[in-house]
């Protein structure tokens, strides 16, 4: 069954999104400072992967077959896996190359943003068989905003910076935050956990 | 036709990642003030990541939204040339848009200013403006429209926007470490958006290589290609050929303007100080400039 389930992830969007990830991260290693501007657009780029997972252009059958919700989301989920693979072997190459980055915190953050993509992925599939499209641009926002605007990168930092912290809660915070935030709404969205907790 | 564009312009303008960029762009146009920056390369580019690569991200999912009903539209009695203008139309609101970003920026901080422009006359200032602020407003949409007439996958646009903005950024960084390298002075301009100037340090501004006013052209000829390669879809016959001439001719052009924007400008880049003649980096008596 979990093979039928993972048959039907795009896979094309997701190690599609996945490679160009990988090949953006691979660029910020090869000039000085590269890093701290490219590996955060990579993980912007995996976030947009891991919201394509639970895509089903085929929804209106599959949303009423007697496999659950909660088991279809399991499964798919273990699609992330290539994200998150993809973006390991960048926290992994940068941390054995020694670029100056505080490597935990970052290897959080890649955690974080592809659990954000999937979440937003999972809140918005209560809503349209193809989520998708706009999910990826909704997690990509999330990430890339603070760097645009410094009155939210105050407040919001999904990446840690290197040198004197300007203020403000730290990445790791951010995260630990924003991942139970993520948790929860993978199983508010989820309607068979949604029952259980119901009396 | 006119009708047409009216009603995708409607659409646009309720599009919620137009409606997102335009909420931030006035944010951010409102955290503008005078004497708030060193340098106008810090404030400048908002408008142009918003309404430009936002603009963008919402010009290329309306015009995928119509492929659903490809089938219908073929049968009517517009040509999917009309649409595509149609489509291209829209990309006058953020084009207007930023127009007023340009008028609110020039009016906390004056063309005649001081240092902020680096060592530009108030010409290519304006010229550095027009290019950060307001062409990219234009170009923004016309790019997602064309990569949705030829690109099917959906998340095209949200990557398109990320490596552009990762492009820029990684190749501005670079190029303030090789300020006299020519090698990075065509890689900088070999894109839709760059900076002219940078501080590192208090009251100082690096004036970088090129001419801006030739920048401009190089923009609106990316911007024109863009436009012809979005109506080159669907096109046959004698009006695919008359398309692919024309496009020959808007790449040449285009590619002209680039070679004259790498060629003008300074010889060397140059720092600014307050009440000072601008003297060329490296040469500098202040210890912050290399």
């Amino acid at each position: 069954m979990a093979a039928v389930l993972l048959r039907a992830v795009p896979w094309p969007a997701v190690s599609g999104i996945t490679a160009v990830a990988l090949v953006t991260g691979a660029g910020g290693f090869a000039w000085p400072g590269g890093a701290q501007i490219l590996l955060p657009i990579a993980f912007a780029l995996l976030a947009g992967a891991a919201a394509f997972v639970l895509d089903e252009p085929a929804s209106a059958v599959v949303d009423v077959t007697p496999t659950g919700r909660a088991r279809r989301t399991a499964v798919r989920a273990l699609a992330l896996l290539v994200p998150l693979g993809a973006g390991t072997a960048l926290v992994l190459a940068g941390a054995l190359r020694a670029v100056k980055l505080p490597w935990p915190a970052v290897g959080l953050a890649l955690a974080g943003s592809v659990l954000l993509g999937f979440a937003i992925a999972c809140v918005a599939r209560r809503y349209s068989g193809e989520p998708g499209t706009q999910a990826s641009a909704a997690a990509a926002f999330v990430l890339i905003i603070p760097g645009f605007l410094p009155f939210v990168a105050q407040w919001v930092r999904p990446f840690p910076v290197t040198g004197p912290h300007p203020g403000g809660p730290s990445s790791t915070t951010f995260w630990s935050i924003a991942g139970c935030v993520c948790l929860a709404a993978i199983a508010a969205s989820v309607p068979e956990l949604r029952r259980r907790r119901s009396p | 036709m006119t009708a047409l564009a009216g009603r995708e312009t409607r659409r646009y303008v309720r599009n919620p990642v137009f409606l997102a960029a335009v909420v931030f762009t006035a944010l951010a146009v409102k955290s503008w003030h005078a004497n708030a920056v060193q340098e106008i390369g810090t404030i400048s580019p908002y408008p142009a990541i918003f309404l430009g690569g936002f603009g963008m991200i919402a010009a290329f999912w309306l015009t995928q939204s119509t492929r659903r009903s490809a089938e219908a539209l073929d049968v009517a009695p517009t040509t999917p040339q009309a649409r595509t203008a149609a489509l291209c139309a829209v990309a006058i609101v953020p084009f207007v848009l930023g127009w007023l970003s340009f008028g609110m920026f020039v009016r906390i901080q004056p063309l005649d200013g001081i240092w902020r422009y680096g060592a530009f006359s108030s010409s290519d200032r304006m010229a550095v403006l027009v290019s950060q602020i307001v062409v990219p407003t234009l170009g923004g949409p016309l790019l997602g429209i064309a990569l949705a007439r030829w690109v099917r996958f959906p998340g095209t646009a949200i990557v398109a926007f990320l490596l552009l903005y990762g492009w820029v950024s990684l190749i501005t960084i670079l190029a303030w470490n090789h300020a006299n390298s020519v090698l990075f002075v065509m890689l900088r301009f070999f894109a839709p958006f760059t900076f002219f100037t940078l501080t590192d340090g208090p009251d100082n501004v690096d004036t970088w290589r090129g001419s801006p006013w030739f920048f401009v052209g190089w923009q609106l000829g990316l911007c024109a290609v863009a436009v012809i390669v979005a109506l080159l879809r669907g096109a046959g016959g004698r009006r695919q050929r008359r398309l692919i001439r024309v496009l020959v001719a808007a790449a040449a052009v285009t590619a002209l303007m680039y070679a004259l924007t790498v060629a003008g400008g300074w010889n060397h880049p140059v720092v600014s100080h307050l009440g000072q003649a601008p003297v060329p980096i490296g040469h500098s008596p202040h210890p912050t400039n290399r």
